[in-house]
C-alpha cells in the first residue's frame, strides 16, 4: 500500500523574486516522475509557505531563490518549519545559492540545496530516499 | 580618456596584426538584384549587414556593466570603479521591488532590497546614486523595465535640471518596456493597459523632449531567458514592440516621429553562429516592417539598433570558470552580428552578485574584443558565408511564421490575455530542461565533465551586501517621508490624479516629474496612477494611499 501513496511535495518562490522559470520546470518535471506538486508561485512569505505545508499536508517544501535573498528568508521558513512540528518534512532549495551558502543554510535546517544546473533526476532521486513512506 | 571620449572611440587603425590594410566592408565584385534585395552593403537598407556603413570604425560599440546592489551608495562607489577599469557608458539596474512599484520601505520588501539591482525610489536616491558621476558626458542606461521605467526616468531628468544641465543633452537609454515584465514575476505590477500606456508615455514624452535618449529598449533578452528560441526571442520581442507602436499611432504620432529612437536588448545566447543569424535577421525583419507595414519614410526609422546581454541563462555554477569561455564566445557573436551596446555577464552570475574581481574579468573582455583581436574593423566579416546567410534566412522565416501566428489570433494583447504567450514559454523551458536532463545537450561540466563535487567557494570571492547597509538605506526612506514637504507632496499627487483621470491618451510624464521632484516616491506616484486605473494602489495589496 505504501508505495501506492504519492509523495506530496510544495515548491514555491519566496519573497519578491520573480525568477519563476526553475520553479515552473521542476513542478511540471515532479509530477512527471509521479508526484502530487503544489505550486504555489511567486511572492509567498515564510509563514505563508509553511501554513500552505501544513493544509497541504505534505512531504516535502522546495524553495526557489534566485536573487540572494535566500539567507534572509529560508531560516525563518525553516525555524516556523520546527515551531510546527513538521519535523517529517524535508526542505530543499534551489537557485542561484553559492557554495559557501550552503553550509549556512544546513545549519539552519535544510535538507540539501540544489544550485541552479542541478539535475531534476538528482532532485527526485534525493526526495525519493529522505521521505519516510506514509 | 573623459567618459565622453570613451563613448566616441573608434577602431584607431584598420590593419590586420600584420599590417594589411582594409576596406570598411566587403562585398561581392558585383552586386546583383538578390544581394541589393536581401544584404545590400552595411548602412543600407534593409541593413541585414548593419546600420553604418562605417561600423565600428565610426564609433565602437558600448562598453558597459550592469549594476546596481546594496545601497544606492554602494551602487554609485561600484560606478565609479567601473568608470575607472575602462568602460565608455554606465547601466544601472533597480532592484526587485523597484521593478514590483514598491517602495523599499514596503512591509514585504526588506530581505529583496539592494539585492538584485539597486533600490531608488526617490530622486535623493537617484542624486545619491549618480554623485560625482558627469550625467553630460556619459551614455547612461537606465534598467527599470517596469512602470517605474517613469519614474526611474523622472528621477534623472530631475537630476539633471537640479544639476543646472538642459534635460534634452542627455544621452542614454531607458528599458521601458513594462509589458514583458509580466512574464517575469512582476504580473501584479504591470496589467496590460496600463503597461502600454505608460510604456507609450515614457517613448512620447522623450521623442519630445530628450532627442538623443532613447525612450525603450525593448526586452528580448528577458524573453529568451526564459528558454525560447532564437526565432522566438525576435518574434516575441517585436509582436511586444508593436504593442507600443499601436498606441502611439493612436495618439497621433506619425511612425517616423518615433520610430528612430526605438531600441532594442538582445540576447547572445551560446549557439555562435545562430546568434550572429538571428541579429541579423532581426535588423532585415525590422527594416522591412517599418518600411512596408508601417510606412515609414525616414531611414532612420528602418534601423534596428540593439544593445546585446550575453545569456546569463546559459552560465552554470559548477565550474564556475568555464563561464569566462562562454561569455567571451556570445560577445564575439554580439560584436560580429553588429552590437550597438553590450553587458558581458559576470562568470560568477549564476552564483552570486559579481565580485570585484569577475566584473572586472567581464570589462576586460570587452576591451579585448575591441582593443586586441581585431574582429571590430570590418563591417559584417560574416556576410556572405553560406551558412550565415542560409540561417539568417531560416530564422527570419521561422520569426515571420510566428509573428503570423501572433497576428492571427489578434496581436501580442491578445496572445497574453489568453495565455498563449506564458503557454509558449513553459512549453519551451520545460524542453530545454529535459534536453539537458537526457544529455541530448551537452553543457560542459554540468552534464558532462562534471567534477567530482561542486567547487566548495566561489572563485573571486563571494561579495556579500551588509544587512546593517541596507536596513539604514531602508529606514532613510521612511525618514524622508516624514522630512519633506508634505503639502507639496500632497499638491503634486493631486495634480497627478486629476492628470490620470484625462483618459489613457493623455500623457503622465509632466505629472510624474513635478511628483517626483516634491521628493514623492515611486510607489506614491505609481500607486496613484493605479488607482484611478481600477487597480489596487499597491501592487502586492498591502498598503493604502497616504493621499
Amino acid at each position: 500500500m505504501a508505495a501506492s501513496v504519492p509523495i506530496r511535495v510544495l515548491v514555491t518562490k519566496i519573497g519578491l523574486d520573480g525568477h519563476d522559470r526553475g520553479a515552473k520546470v521542476l513542478a511540471t518535471m515532479l509530477r512527471d516522475a509521479g508526484m502530487e506538486v503544489v505550486y504555489l508561485g511567486v511572492f509567498q512569505t515564510p509563514e505563508h509557505i509553511v501554513e500552505a505545508a501544513i493544509q497541504e499536508d505534505v512531504d516535502v517544501v522546495g524553495v526557489s531563490c534566485l536573487s540572494g535573498e535566500h539567507l534572509a528568508l529560508v531560516p525563518r521558513v525553516a525555524a516556523l518549519m520546527k515551531a510546527h512540528d513538521l519535523r517529517d518534512v524535508v526542505l530543499v532549495v534551489g537557485g542561484v545559492i553559492p557554495a559557501e551558502d550552503i553550509a549556512l543554510l544546513k545549519e539552519a535546517g535544510v535538507h540539501e540545496v540544489f544550485p541552479a544546473g542541478s539535475r531534476v533526476a538528482g532532485v527526485v532521486e534525493f526526495i525519493r530516499r529522505s521521505v519516510t513512506p506514509r | 580618456m573623459d567618459l565622453s571620449e570613451a563613448y566616441r572611440e573608434k577602431v584607431r587603425d584598420p590593419r590586420t596584426w600584420s599590417g594589411i590594410g582594409l576596406d570598411p566592408f566587403y562585398g561581392p565584385k558585383e552586386r546583383d538584384q538578390h544581394y541589393d534585395r536581401a544584404l545590400s552593403d552595411p548602412g543600407e537598407y534593409p541593413f541585414t549587414r548593419g546600420i553604418h556603413r562605417d561600423m565600428y570604425r565610426g564609433k565602437l560599440w558600448t562598453r558597459r556593466e550592469v549594476c546596481g546592489l546594496s545601497t544606492p551608495a554602494d551602487t554609485n562607489r561600484w560606478l565609479h570603479f567601473q568608470i575607472a577599469e575602462g568602460v565608455s557608458g554606465l547601466d544601472v539596474i533597480v532592484d526587485v521591488p523597484a521593478i514590483l512599484c514598491v517602495d523599499a520601505d514596503h512591509p514585504l520588501a526588506a530581505a529583496d532590497v539592494g539585492v538584485n539591482g539597486v533600490h531608488s525610489c526617490s530622486l535623493r536616491d537617484m542624486q545619491t546614486l549618480m554623485e560625482g558621476i558627469p550625467i553630460e558626458q556619459v551614455s547612461m542606461s537606465l534598467i527599470a523595465s517596469s512602470l517605474t521605467a517613469g519614474t526611474f526616468l523622472a528621477q534623472y531628468i530631475a537630476l539633471a535640471e537640479g544639476r543646472g544641465l538642459d534635460p534634452s543633452l542627455l544621452r542614454g537609454s531607458i528599458q521601458n518596456d513594462p509589458v514583458h515584465m509580466r512574464f517575469c514575476g512582476a504580473g501584479p505590477a504591470v496589467p496590460l493597459d496600463l503597461a502600454v500606456k505608460m510604456g507609450a508615455d515614457v517613448i512620447e514624452y522623450c521623442v519630445r523632449n530628450l532627442p538623443s535618449w532613447n525612450p525603450t529598449t525593448v526586452n528580448l533578452y528577458d524573453l529568451r531567458e526564459q528558454g525560447l528560441s532564437a526565432a522566438q526571442e525576435v518574434a516575441f520581442g517585436f509582436s511586444t514592440a508593436f504593442l507600443y507602436v499601436e498606441e502611439l499611432r493612436q495618439r497621433g504620432l506619425s511612425i517616423d516621429d518615433f520610430a528612430p529612437r526605438l531600441a532594442f536588448y538582445c540576447s547572445a545566447h551560446i549557439d555562435f553562429f545562430e546568434e550572429i543569424a538571428k541579429l541579423r535577421a532581426a535588423r532585415r525583419l525590422w527594416a522591412r516592417t517599418m518600411r512596408e507595414r508601417y510606412g515609414a519614410q525616414d531611414p532612420r526609422s528602418w534601423r534596428f539598433r540593439f544593445a546585446v546581454h550575453t545569456a546569463g541563462s546559459s552560465l552554470f555554477p559548477q565550474q564556475p570558470l568555464n563561464n569566462v569561455m562562454r561569455v567571451a564566445y556570445e560577445a564575439l557573436a554580439a560584436v560580429l552580428g553588429g552590437v550597438q551596446s553590450l553587458h558581458c555577464c559576470s562568470y560568477d552570475e549564476p552564483i552570486a552578485l559579481p565580485s570585484r574581481q569577475a566584473q572586472t574579468l567581464a570589462i576586460r573582455t570587452q576591451q579585448i574584443l575591441a582593443y586586441e583581436t581585431g574582429v571590430a574593423g570590418v563591417a559584417d566579416p560574416l556576410g556572405g558565408s553560406y551558412y550565415v546567410e542560409w540561417l539568417t534566412d531560416r530564422l527570419e522565416e521561422e520569426a515571420v511564421s510566428i509573428l503570423r501566428k501572433i497576428e492571427e489570433m489578434g496581436g501580442m494583447a491578445e496572445a497574453v490575455r489568453n495565455g498563449w504567450v506564458d503557454r509558449e514559454i513553459e512549453q519551451a523551458a520545460l524542453e530545454e530542461q529535459k534536453r539537458i536532463e537526457s544529455g541530448e545537450r551537452l553543457v560542459v561540466g554540468v552534464n558532462a565533465f562534471q567534477s567530482e563535487e561542486l567547487e566548495a567557494s566561489t572563485p573571486g570571492g563571494l561579495l556579500r551586501i551588509s544587512a546593517e547597509a541596507v536596513q539604514a538605506y531602508i529606514d532613510s526612506v521612511a525618514r524622508l517621508r516624514r522630512e519633506r514637504d508634505k503639502a507639496a507632496v500632497q499638491r503634486a499627487i493631486q495634480h497627478l490624479r486629476a492628470e490620470a483621470g484625462r483618459g489613457p491618451h493623455h500623457n503622465l510624464m509632466p505629472a510624474v516629474i513635478q511628483a517626483t521632484k516634491a521628493l514623492a516616491t515611486h510607489g506614491e506616484i505609481l500607486g496613484t496612477i493605479r488607482q484611478v486605473y481600477g487597480y489596487g494602489y499597491d501592487p502586492l495589496g498591502v498598503l493604502e494611499s497616504q493621499f
